[in-house]
């Protein structure tokens, strides 16, 4: 029995690094060798990172790249920015009003706006085509700000009331007692929206058309699922340098470049991010 | 005057919540009065016309929408029925193994693919299912088993979207049963012990009526989204060869509206999905904080 459950859990792991490590040997496959690479194979044929070099120098691979860290960066700091400023005023009972406020944040939760109302809207601010609206876009998740309002109230209210004995405002005490001492909160929702901003793909696709604005989720969707190599690669889709590219390997690689940075952050996401999600489910 | 003093006094926590209310207005409350468009003809230049119900009369005698209306539905069971015991399954076996390192091996690697977007993970199966060099493929032809182009395949595309939706998300999904089972009393299961209860016995007469609560809660819960089906998975994976059981609702308003243009028309079948959408959640939550007191908030 016990056997039985470990050799289970383990293929369960396997089906998930599997495939994942059949991408990364063959997106290390010499160019020349691609071709001999099947679904099954671990190891690459000949090791060479000439896949990546291509990659790396492509206008719009590098650009996405970029554009993604961009949006991920920015997109996080104006969330995290207006949800512990929300969370600060809610969590506090004795704030005027706050039945209303949160009655308002819960039909915020229930009715999600449709796709054309957003997008008509979105045309008419002005935002096509401006990293603003990738930034904009769920600015504040409700969900999360009562997470945050959860880590906030879990400050002992003494040293709320000391720093206000010492003549401490609203803003200093967010600023200088609140935000220092949820760093577990702010951890945890910050890679909450970090992830959800370097996931997005269907918004930046509908409204940006213009290629250099693209985040690599929007190439690596043009490139991998709509298999359109022209785009990507230009018209010299099948010379590098003089040397022959292989798509499956573009296309592995790409796919490999959009996951590392999750694999960097990832011992983090397994201390915060898991933990907060347990919260939010398990806590009230 | 209380009321006007309070305000004077704490002005500055009213100004600190004006962005994130200003947010939510411009982004959530503008957009959801915009859904009345719903009843509207859509104008490039002056007013939208008011046309009453007219575009949901063309919606419900639509063979097409009524097609993706099927497909919702059947899709979303599918996943529903076959991929909700497996996390539970997958907390119950998780829980077995006392050995630490190997747990945590377990856990890490199965929550993984939770933080992929649907486009890698699209990207990933489309390899790992293609008919000439795809790994499934290449074990069943050396079974001797017939190869098969599951993407473009109506007969088995579905089960592409419930089997890739479980290896995504079974994982993560046992989280939430897996702190239920950690908070049994280990005195039930020593006491069984004791009377000679079996390590599957035990699972099945212990462990199993103990999380109860949580897998009722779960599945309520699940049952608010039932008309989503997967946006973003369906979306990546879908071709045109499947399109006729593969397009779901969601998919179907960003192209009729996105793709064609018919704004007002795409805006009818979203607030069709939308009210149900709303009649289960909030049906859904009252009755799960009655029955278990957990909600969705």
């Amino acid at each position: 029995m016990k056997v039985f459950i470990h050799v289970f859990l383990f293929l369960c792991t396997l089906a998930v690094l599997l495939p994942l490590v059949n991408l990364l040997a063959v997106s290390l496959t010499d160019p020349a060798y691609a071709h001999l690479m099947d679904g099954l194979d671990l190891w690459p044929k000949k090791f060479s990172l000439f896949t990546y070099e291509v990659l790396l120098k492509n206008r719009l691979i590098a650009g996405g790249l970029l554009n993604s860290v961009f949006i991920t960066a920015a997109g996080t700091l104006l969330n995290l920015l207006l949800t512990t400023m929300a969370a600060y005023v809610i969590a506090r009972n004795d704030f005027y009003g706050k039945g209303l406020v949160v009655f308002f944040l819960i039909v915020i939760l229930v009715f999600e706006p449709g796709l054309i109302p957003e997008y008509l809207l979105v045309k008419e601010l002005g935002l096509i085509n401006t990293y603003a609206v990738l930034i904009l876009y769920k600015g504040i998740n409700v969900y999360y700000l009562f997470i945050m309002m959860r880590y906030f109230q879990d400050v002992p209210n003494e040293l709320l009331e000391a720093a206000r004995i010492d003549g401490a405002g609203h803003l200093r005490i967010y600023a200088q007692v609140m935000l220092p001492l949820s760093k577990a909160g702010i951890a945890t929702l910050g890679l909450f929206y970090g992830v959800f901003h370097w996931n997005e793909y269907f918004r930046s696709m509908i409204y940006i058309s213009d290629q250099r604005k693209w985040p690599l989720q929007v190439v690596l969707r043009q490139f991998v699922i709509r298999q359109d190599n022209a785009t990507i690669l230009g018209g010299y889709e099948h010379l590098f340098g003089g040397t022959i590219v292989d798509f499956d390997a573009l296309q592995a690689g790409t796919i490999i470049i959009a996951i590392v940075p999750l694999l960097l952050l990832y011992p983090m996401i397994l201390k915060y991010y898991a933990k907060g999600a347990m919260e939010g489910g398990v806590k009230e | 005057m209380k009321v006007l003093k309070r305000l004077r006094q704490d002005w500055v926590l009213y100004a600190m919540l004006a962005p994130p209310l200003a947010y939510f207005v411009v982004f959530h409350v503008i957009p959801i009065l915009g859904m009345r468009l719903a009843f509207q003809d859509y104008r490039i230049i002056g007013d939208n016309v008011w046309v009453g119900t007219k575009h949901f009369e063309v919606l419900f005698s639509s063979p097409a929408f009524l097609n993706v209306l099927r497909n919702t539905v059947i899709i979303s069971a599918m996943k529903m029925i076959l991929g909700f015991p497996v996390p539970i399954l997958l907390a119950i076996l998780i829980n077995e193994v006392t050995q630490r390192h190997f747990r945590k091996y377990v856990q890490s690697v199965v929550y993984l693919p939770h933080f992929l977007s649907w486009v890698v993970i699209a990207g990933i199966w489309i390899k790992l299912l293609s008919p000439s060099e795809g790994a499934v493929n290449l074990i069943a032809d050396f079974l001797g088993l017939p190869t098969v182009d599951y993407m473009t395949s109506k007969d088995h595309i579905r089960w592409v979207f419930v089997v890739s939706e479980i290896w995504r998300s079974a994982g993560w999904d046992s989280i939430i049963y897996l702190a239920a089972i950690m908070s049994i009393s280990p005195a039930l299961y020593e006491a069984a012990k004791i009377d000679g209860a079996t390590r599957l016995q035990s699972m099945i007469h212990i462990t199993l009526p103990q999380i109860v609560g949580t897998i009722v809660t779960v599945f309520i819960l699940n049952l608010g989204f039932f008309m989503s089906a997967g946006f973003d998975q369906v979306f990546n994976m879908m071709n045109d060869a499947v399109i006729s059981v593969a397009d779901i609702l969601d998919t179907y308003v960003y192209r009729i509206g996105i793709v064609n243009g018919q704004f007002a028309y795409s805006t009818a079948a979203s607030l069709f999905k939308g009210v149900i959408g709303i009649v289960l959640i909030l049906g859904t939550h009252f009755t799960s904080k009655r029955l278990t007191g957990r909600g969705l908030w």
